[in-house]
């Protein structure tokens, strides 16, 4: 234990001494002191202003008597009316007139387009085009009617959703629950394909052409041309789950049942028809998507 | 005696579950953790006849230092793959396509991976070698039993090696940095109370009248850790045959008690412990007493008692009721103060030693470790008053913090420690190349640099379009916006991050060819303990 003077910094040592280690007894700057003082007061100030100290079940609320969660909730509040205002009209005036108007298009499109890319881009592409297995929003191949107002209805209740007044659109399984013997799927396949005009196997087609007769008819058609409400025209090239052999087998084989959901009460009504107009102003820009 | 008996039992307990997890086990993976713990136990066994005669009374009077080098050994192998697998889910970040598309190799599954490997791998067993060290020269006196911290330091890999594994194997319990089931955690509940021991006795039988500050941290490193694990980890096994167990706590609840833990884990690993090795190993380099003894109390004690506050900022605008809320981040914001005491007493411990920070590249870590030390505490309090932290929080801002604390503090203190302590306790001359060493430096210091500056960047970007609405109150820009503008700046943290891990690498071989190379000739004496 050798108190000793540092000679650079002009300070003492502690004395103790710890594998060479030395520690100087240089006091705490003020300003650190100060400044921890500070942040001290600080701390009290707003324990005093906000909610703070808890005792029992409850705690204190603060001078100022507000949460952050009021706060917010106010805000939300504000937004939502001045949306409100803004949508208004949308939800007012007859869907064909919205949609003929430039200047709604012009006060709504550029917000229409971030509603579209937050919640329907996942699936249908920031471009509308869709993916495999979900469909392209520009193209004319519509599974229902290309009507607005039946779009709307699409939108609002979605399709084989969990909603009650969802539609259906639902392929079934013939190959996995049994319905149909393997051979039977595998000639309806190639009738299938005779049907789009791809190239396939005329015997089994033949014979396939009996099964899609007895079978799939009642939805797709005698000719293959859909039914409007669901069931897909399978003569016009496109194909939502994919056309080439394969995927026409697996399609009848294990069945379809592609969901849209239902965006009733999670989107507003002015929201909703804000996505429908934005579809009618994107196929305007160019009917076939380019 | 009493060593053995714990030891004995200690290794049949653990040997013990590892032998009804392989054999009860049904699910690959969980039974694969049994064979793991069986073949750590296998070698603890093996470890304990080998030494099971050996007592303080015939055995030379020297420091315990096998330990250490093997605790270093596995602080850079740890590095190295959870640096690796860092930089391999940064790119995946900037060309998602790399995750490969299977289950195991996707970022969700190894991003654990990488914050267990660099975090409990890398930190973890830096801290345990370095406090074995520190401690015991601090107090001439050497590590109190043969056998015990060895274990220590095997089982404790073992625990980070069923954490890291895990993770790709599906078996996680869900809590950031506290992933690993039950039966990882009763392991590494037992050896952290066997370090505690072990570091309290060897404290206990100092020659020196005083502690040394760097043991205050240590062993408050050690305590709160053992505190934090055990509170967060309590939850009910489902079964001896699945690795699945359920939180004892639930909702609200659950979450602050997890963020008090995450926080804490900050504050007390990677804060506390680290500050542990600078308070012995930059007086030591830079050759230099402690600029102030009183200043170290301030940010001991400011530190120990304010961080275990400050884990609610965590949860700011959550369902955390706002008074847990104000406190946290109150107490945020005084912590500042003690967190730059201790800054200041690193940085004035330099005075009179500047010029090793151009000739020494240690020196020059270390020194830049304090910097990144400062800006980071200073950013934490920042970013926990509520009107920032809206801001801040959920973006990622929050990233780059955290890597401006982990690259440039934690690592750069971990590296410069490193640098001085391999040529000790291999009893070699020096470190093989200085100049190998300043460009491990430099690189380090520009991935640090483009790392974090590319996270603020996104992080701000990111969270001002998130609230850009336009004056009928919708938004400006979508999610899908934001991913978009994040494009330039994933690529370049990725780049940042490979810079990073050259640095590393190039580390890593330097340290290798160091204890390669050949021994102390000179006759110098060594150090020896007092009992």
């Amino acid at each position: 234990m050798q108190v000793e003077k540092d000679d650079i910094s002009g300070q003492q040592t502690t004395g103790h001494e710890w594998d060479g280690i030395k520690e100087l007894n240089t006091p705490v700057p003020k300003s650190v002191i100060w400044v921890y003082a500070l942040s001290i007061v600080f701390t009290l100030a707003v324990w005093l202003l906000y909610p703070s100290v808890p005792f029992g079940p409850d705690y204190f609320r603060g001078l100022i008597g507000t949460t952050s969660r009021e706060t917010i909730l106010e805000q939300v509040e504000t937004a939502q009316a001045t949306r409100a205002a803004f949508g208004q009209e949308l939800v007012d005036r007859d869907l064909y007139a919205l949609a003929a108007d430039a200047d709604v298009r012009a006060r709504h499109e550029a917000a229409a387009a971030v509603l579209f890319n937050d919640n329907c881009a996942a699936c249908h592409g920031t471009d509308l085009k869709g993916q495999m297995n979900f469909p392209n929003l520009l193209d004319d191949a519509w599974l229902f009617s290309d009507d607005p107002e039946q779009i709307e209805l699409i939108l609002r209740y979605g399709i084989n959703a969990a909603h009650d007044e969802t539609q259906y659109s639902i392929m079934p399984a013939f190959g996995h629950d049994g319905i149909l013997e393997r051979a039977a799927i595998r000639d309806a396949t190639e009738y299938v394909l005779f049907l789009s005009g791809a190239d396939h196997d005329r015997d089994a087609a033949a014979r396939g052409a009996e099964v899609y007769a007895s079978e799939c008819a009642d939805c797709h058609g005698e000719n293959g041309q859909g039914n409007g409400i669901g069931a897909p025209n399978l003569t016009d090239g496109f194909w939502l789950y994919g056309g080439d052999r394969d995927a026409i087998y697996d399609s009848l084989n294990k069945g379809r049942a592609g969901v849209m959901p239902f965006w009733e009460g999670r989107l507003s009504d002015a929201e909703i028809r804000k996505l429908v107009l934005y579809l009618q102003w994107s196929r305007a820009n160019g009917k076939d998507g380019d | 005696m009493m060593e053995r008996l714990f030891l004995s039992a200690l290794v049949a307990l653990v040997g013990l579950l590892g032998v009804m997890i392989a054999g009860f086990g049904r699910e690959a993976g969980y039974v694969l953790h049994g064979w793991i713990i069986v073949g750590f136990s296998l070698v603890a066994l093996k470890r304990l006849l080998d030494t099971w005669s050996d007592t303080d009374e015939n055995t030379p009077l020297e420091y315990n230092d096998a330990v250490i080098r093997f605790g270093v050994l596995a602080t850079f192998v740890w590095g190295l793959i959870g640096f690796v697998v860092g930089a391999v889910v940064a790119w995946q970040l900037a060309i998602p396509s790399l995750n490969g598309d299977m289950s195991w190799s996707n970022f969700g599954r190894l991003r654990p991976v990488h914050t267990t490997g660099v975090v409990f791998g890398f930190g973890g067993n830096a801290l345990i070698a370095t406090s074995f060290y520190v401690v015991q020269r601090t107090s001439r006196a050497r590590l109190v039993g043969r056998t015990m911290p060895w274990l220590i330091v095997l089982y404790y890999n073992l625990f980070v090696t069923l954490a890291a594994t895990g993770y790709l194997l599906g078996i996680t319990q869900g809590r950031e940095y506290a992933e690993p089931e039950w039966y990882a955690d009763l392991i590494l509940l037992l050896i952290w109370v066997a370090y505690l021991v072990t570091f309290l006795l060897t404290l206990a039988r100092r020659a020196e009248p005083h502690i040394y500050v760097a043991n205050w941290y240590y062993l408050a490193f050690i305590v709160v850790i053992a505190m934090l694990h055990i509170v967060n980890n309590l939850a009910v096994p489902v079964s001896i045959a699945v690795p699945k167990s359920y939180s004892l706590f639930a909702g609200v609840q659950d979450a602050m008690t997890q963020w008090w833990y995450g926080h804490n884990a900050v504050g007390f690993l990677l804060t506390a412990g680290f500050l542990g090795m600078l308070y012995y190993f930059l007086p030591k380099a830079a050759g230099r007493p402690i600029y102030s003894y009183r200043m170290s109390i301030i940010g001991f004690w400011g530190i120990t008692f304010l961080y275990l506050w400050a884990g609610s900022h965590h949860l700011h605008y959550t369902a955390l009721p706002e008074w847990v809320q104000v406190l946290g981040m109150t107490m945020s914001v005084v912590l500042l103060v003690p967190s730059w005491a201790s800054v200041f007493n690193g940085i004035l411990t330099l005075n009179g030693a500047w010029d090793k920070v151009r000739t020494d590249p240690a020196v020059r870590f270390m020194m830049v470790a304090i910097l990144f030390y400062g800006l980071s505490t200073f950013e934490g309090s920042f970013m926990s008053i509520k009107p920032v932290n809206a801001l801040s929080h959920y973006t990622d801002w929050t990233v780059g913090h955290v890597h401006a604390g982990a690259l440039g503090w934690v690592a750069f203190i971990t590296f410069g420690s490193m640098y001085k302590l391999v040529p000790w306790i291999w009893k070699r001359e020096g470190i093989y190349s200085l100049r190998l060493e300043a460009l491990h430096f430099w690189l380090a210091l520009s991935g640090t640099l483009i790392y974090v500056g590319a996270m603020w960047n996104s992080g701000i970007t990111q969270s001002l379009m998130w609230q850009t609405y336009d004056d009928q109150g919708n938004f400006i820009y979508s999610f899908l916006d934001s991913v978009e503008a994040m494009k330039p700046y994933y690529w370049a943290r990725a780049i940042g991050g490979l810079l990073y891990l050259i640095g590393a690498c190039i580390g890593a071989y330097n340290i290798a060819m160091t204890i390669r190379g050949p021994r102390l000739t000179t006759g110098q004496a060594v150090a020896t303990p007092a009992e």
